[in-house]
């Protein structure tokens, strides 16, 4: 692989890779606002800019720059090399790159950071981006010096509403065009565009547009400052509180990778961000996905109910043991999930076919919604493919509907509550359901346990592509709900079998590699970008 | 009737005995600061006697690994409480000889001056408390009158009494008042008078002199091993202080003894603390002096020292460096560092390990008084019960240092 | 800082000596755990040594690493005024083996320091004369400065009391959450590797 040396070190590099992404992907980080993995690179912020040592025997390039001599106080001409930005410049072998050991690079960094804070307000204490802003890491490693500008910073609108979803500060934005390209270039939907010149310049959204679709919490996401907000996190958290757990999404197939953020002393999850995965979902989530994290508190339940009133686990599994007295293997049907870990359903269908004898497995979802050519997949359940893969022969809910209206059915233990038909019919079964959320079976089940979300266990989901992904867990499990394995392994016992497995790591060894390709294809970002 | 003694052999008139344990403290009024001594007694002789300490042990190392460097001070400001200002010098000269960090001049005569305050306040409540114990009050109330002088001086300069947390990486949290200066030349010489007053009353005393002298002795060899420093090392005849032997801020540009005592016993140590009292005034009047009245106070390092509090209302740059150094803490080179300077008791040693990040890994707190009173009960076997209560006054055990 | 005290240790005891450094001016030496004895009491016999004076001994944990417990000591000579810090390496991810030999006779301010290692990292030393707890009661459990004990534990309270003669219930309130006013990388907890 062609290296090129960057402060003395060998970086290796992939043909047509600039600098910093040769960087970046090698784990150093050159310091930058406008450039993204993802994305074009425009070279306007000039933070990244190096020295390229000139090859032996080639003239290096050179400005001419008027130095001011301490002394004399007066100007002489002097020449200094010439910087280029590294987002732009392509690696190429031999080249020899000058980023920290540089003193005109230490100089040029020092110089960019105090432009971009000239005119910076004082929003620190009020704005969202504190603690994870690339203006403060920077100044401490860059700059240190304190403001040398005597005048008034220009002012500009201030919390203008670009769309139902994103706040803007024209005074906090530095200009890198960020969210500009992203919507060009990746949600192809040229809607922002910059105005004026100089120091007036500002975003705008197109006139008689407002800035929405599916993909606009990206333009947050991206954005180095806190000038793009989301009314959804504004004001909500402040960042270090909260701890974050590596999840994957739960909205579609496509199982983004995602930063699941949640404060622990309050147990409770604030936001997503999307993980980097070059194979799932590049550096992007869409909006709906990344408004799922609400599901780890909406709509939950979090604790036993008999026939629709709250009750204690005890009572439930008592009434459960009293359901299910003397029934026919044959009459009981098992219904999966497919918006439950692998280790779930695994445990459920384990449950159904060894200790209970029962070949009537069924599998129900949501139903399917919007799709595009970006991100978003039709089906709306992040684990169809994996319940596909463990029970292959598993029937829709549509056919549990039927042998149910036929008597051929009369008892049923569900997973979830999702249905994507009328379920209503299944009244007149008799249904435990294990569950996280509330749904339509939930609501006619006789008896309901209550189950952790993904946010509170460990669970492997496999995506459309057939990708098995692990998601970590984040928070404590709520109210009195349990892992849906825990639950079944309760629920078995208390029919009267012996106890299942019902810890992680008994059901992972037991689920083995059968089930999706690749083990867990994970990419931390350790670096922010 | 005849005696019924005269004709029994020696060992038959021995009646049955066991030695009797005596619990003293932890709640005791001689026990400074919480400490048990459970002895065993023959008599009134001392067979063995098990120090228990820990009671106000607070778990101060823990609690340093879940904050930043600077939020530290608190914390070791009430490690040896009666001389806070040593211990806030001490942490703040081992994070800048982590940092690499040397503050300015006029900061070092300030810390010097402030540090050597904290000491006189130290040995006056030791000796004073010590004479307390032995019944005499009025000297007790004397020294405390004068430390109130110092403390009114301590007050005035930072704002507190006892627990002034002024130490700072790279400076101190204010410069001096305008007229520190003034009100040290005003109140040493009154706190003299009452030292010397108090000495008057105590050391012609046959009853104080005879429950000191030779009491709770202990050798130069026996005190080295046991890692003693400090005025309870002097006492005994070996002149280390660190303060000449390693000498740090700018203690080699002034002129000052070291007392040394010749037998290592109770009244050596006390008044050993008492040549100390004078010597330090020696050296406040010296930095006194040679303190610069104006000038830069703290180093100007941004990545520690915190910016004026009005260029951080106004300035983008310094609400960040504010930001940075409060939420995340200044960012302390890695690696491992063992720092000491002369506290009150001896040796305050802190070794620090950082891992670069604004969190302490590990700050550990070397004690002086660990050590000292790790010696007590072999200095005390032997002795009478009565001994305990100077002896043990004598070390200066004060419980928040011990046992950190 | 001379280079006395390390050449000759190195000299002496050639591989025994793992590492040494003198960052910031302080000569460290660190030394196999079995050899920990021998070093120190040569440390304090050898006439050009002469460490005479025990300054400092304390546990620093490195979970992630095995060897984990760091045992550090700081040694000074009066005579020769100066200084060396000693350090060892002892116990696994489970503080099992975390033993050293006792060096109380070698110098016996030791004593107490070795309680306080025992009682605060979990370092047992043989040939203590009395090894037991030394600022925590003897009913504490756990060791403090570990790194993997939570800084929100709670202890049992003291066993033979009972909720009547305590007159308060028994179970003991959290003192605070867990990561409570702990922001920004301050490390936090290692998280408890949980079946879940």
């Amino acid at each position: 692989m062609p290296t090129f040396k960057l402060d003395g070190k060998a970086i290796p590099f992939e043909a047509g890779d600039t600098i910093i992404r040769a960087a970046y992907k090698h784990g150093i980080e050159i310091p930058h606002y406008c450039w993204h993995p993802g994305l074009s690179a425009p070279a306007n912020c000039r933070m990244c800019l190096v020295e390229i040592l000139p090859k032996p025997g080639q003239r290096p390039l050179t400005l001419d720059i008027l130095a001011l001599d301490p002394q004399s106080g007066e100007y002489t001409v002097k020449q200094k090399p010439k910087l280029q930005p590294a987002c732009y410049i392509a690696a190429a072998e031999g080249m020899e790159v000058a980023a920290n050991s540089s003193e005109h690079v230490r100089q040029a960094r020092h110089d960019v950071q105090e432009y971009l804070l000239l005119n910076h307000p004082v929003d620190c204490p009020i704005c969202d981006q504190s603690g994870e802003c690339k203006l403060q890491d920077y100044w401490l490693e860059y700059q240190k010096t304190p403001k040398r500008m005597t005048d008034e910073p220009v002012h500009k609108p201030k919390a203008v509403v670009f769309g139902p979803t994103i706040v803007y500060d024209a005074e906090r934005c530095v200009m890198c065009t960020r969210c500009i390209r992203f919507m060009s270039e990746v949600a192809k939907d040229p809607v922002l565009d910059m105005r004026e010149r100089g120091n007036l310049n500002e975003i705008v959204v197109a006139p008689g547009r407002e800035l929405d679709g599916h993909y606009t919490f990206m333009t947050e996401h991206v954005c180095p400052v806190g000038a793009l907000t989301t009314k959804d996190f504004r004001f909500k958290a402040r960042v270090w509180f909260l701890r974050t757990a590596a999840s994957v999404c739960q909205g579609c197939a496509t199982g983004c990778n995602a930063h699941l953020d949640y404060d622990p002393r309050y147990n409770k999850a604030y936001r997503y961000r999307p993980r980097d995965n070059e194979a799932v979902n590049k550096y992007w989530m869409c909006d709906d996905g990344m408004l799922t994290y609400k599901e780890a508190h909406d709509g939950r339940i979090v604790g036993a109910s008999v026939g629709g009133a709250a009750s204690s686990m005890a009572k439930a599994l008592a009434t459960a043991r009293s359901l299910f007295a003397g029934v026919a293997p044959a009459s009981v049907a098992i219904v999966l999930s497919a918006r439950h870990s692998l280790e779930d359903n695994w445990a459920m269908l384990h449950f159904a076919t060894v200790l209970l004898g029962t070949q009537n497995v069924y599998f129900s979802r949501r139903p399917d919604g919007y799709n595009d050519q970006i991100l978003i997949h039709a089906d709306k359940n992040s684990n169809t493919r994996g319940v596909m893969q463990l029970a292959p022969g598993a029937k829709q809910l549509r056919a549990l509907v039927d042998d149910v209206g036929a008597r051929r059915i009369t008892h049923a233990i569900v997973l979830g509550g999702d249905a994507p038909v009328d379920a209503s019919a299944l009244a007149t079964a008799n249904v435990v359901a294990i569950a996280a959320h509330e749904g339509p079976l939930t609501q006619i089940a006789s008896v309901v346990l209550p189950a952790t979300s993904w946010a509170e266990h460990a669970g492997m989901y496999v995506n459309a592509k057939g990708l098995r992904q692990t998601a970590e867990r984040a928070l404590l499990p709520l109210g009195a709900s349990r892992p849906a394995y825990e639950q079944i392994a309760d629920l078995a016992v208390a029919l009267g079998f012996a106890r299942p497995a019902s810890k992680l790591s008994q059901i992972r060894t037991q689920l083995a590699a059968g089930v999706g390709t690749d083990p867990v294809s994970r990419r931390g970002s350790a670096l922010v970008v | 009737m005849e005696a019924l003694d005269l004709e029994l052999d020696a060992g038959e008139l021995e009646l049955p005995a066991e030695p009797m344990h005596l619990n003293m403290g932890p709640s005791h009024p001689a026990m400074h600061g919480t400490v048990r001594i459970v002895l065993e007694l023959s008599g009134e002789t001392i067979v063995k006697a098990d120090v228990q300490i820990g009671y106000l042990h607070r778990g101060f190392e823990k609690m340093c690994e879940r904050g930043t460097w600077a939020q530290v001070f608190p914390y070791v400001d009430r490690l040896n409480y009666v001389s806070p200002m040593l211990n806030n010098v001490g942490y703040a000269l081992a994070v800048e000889k982590l940092c690499g960090l040397s503050v300015p001049d006029r900061c070092q005569w300030y810390r010097m001056a402030l540090g050597e305050l904290a000491r006189i306040s130290d040995h006056l409540t030791c000796d004073g408390a010590m004479a307390m114990e032995l019944g005499a009050f009025t000297p007790f109330l004397w020294f405390v009158k004068a430390r109130e002088m110092v403390w009114d001086i301590l007050e005035e300069e930072t704002g507190a009494r006892l627990t002034h947390s002024f130490g700072r990486i790279g400076g101190m949290a204010e410069p001096p008042t305008p007229d520190f200066k003034g009100l040290c030349r005003a109140g040493l010489p009154k706190i003299l008078d009452l030292v010397e007053e108090g000495e008057r009353m105590l050391l012609r005393n046959r009853i104080f002199l005879d429950r000191l002298e030779n009491v709770g002795a202990i050798s130069r060899a026996d005190a080295i091993a046991l890692g003693w420093t400090g005025p309870c090392l002097r006492a005994t005849g070996v002149p280390y202080d660190i303060r000449k032997a390693h000498p740090y801020l700018k203690y080699d540009e002034v002129d000052f003894d070291v007392p040394v005592g010749t037998k290592g016993d109770t009244l050596d140590r006390f008044l050993v603390r008492l040549g100390e009292i004078r010597q330090s005034k020696r050296i406040i009047e010296q930095v006194l002096e040679r303190m610069p009245d104006e000038g830069p106070l703290n180093c100007d390092d941004p990545r520690v020292v915190l910016p004026d509090k009005m260029a951080v209302y106004t300035t983008i740059e310094a609400t960040i460096q504010h930001f940075k150094l409060i939420m995340e803490g200044a960012r302390v080179p890695s690696g491992e560092v063992y720092s000491y300077t002369e506290g009150g008791n001896g040796e305050l040693g802190y070794y620090l390990v950082s891992d670069g990040s604004g969190t302490p890994y590990r700050v550990r707190i070397r004690p002086p008084c660990f050590q000292i009173t790790g010696g007590l009960s072999k200095i005390l076997e032997g002795r009478m019960l009565s001994d305990i209560v100077p002896t043990f006054g004598s070390l200066n055990m004060i419980g928040g240092e011990c046992d950190h | 800082m001379s280079q006395l005290v390390l050449e000759k240790l190195r000299q002496r005891f050639g591989t025994a000596i793992l590492e040494t450094h003198a960052h910031f001016g302080d000569d460290t030496a660190v030394v196999d755990a079995g050899m920990w004895r021998t070093v120190g009491q040569f440390l304090c016999d050898d006439p050009d040594l002469d460490f005479d004076m025990p300054i400092d001994l304390c546990g620093v944990d490195y979970p992630e690493r095995v060897p984990r417990m760091e045992v550090v000591l700081h040694l000074y000579s009066i005579a020769k005024a100066h200084r060396v810090r000693l350090k060892t390496r002892v116990g696994d991810a489970d503080m099992a083996g975390a033993e050293l030999d006792s060096l109380v006779s070698i110098w016996p301010g030791l004593d107490w320091l070795e309680r306080e290692v025992f009682d605060m990292s979990g370092v047992r030393f043989r040939g203590h004369p009395d090894l037991r707890r030394i600022l925590m009661y003897p009913e504490f459990e756990g060791h403090p400065l570990q790194r993997t004990y939570p800084a929100d534990k709670t202890q049992p309270l003291v066993a033979y009391r009972s909720e009547a003669e305590a007159g308060t219930p028994l179970e003991k309130l959290e003192p605070f959450g867990p990561d409570e006013g702990m922001p920004f990388g301050r490390g936090g907890l290692p998280r408890v590797a949980e079946d879940i």
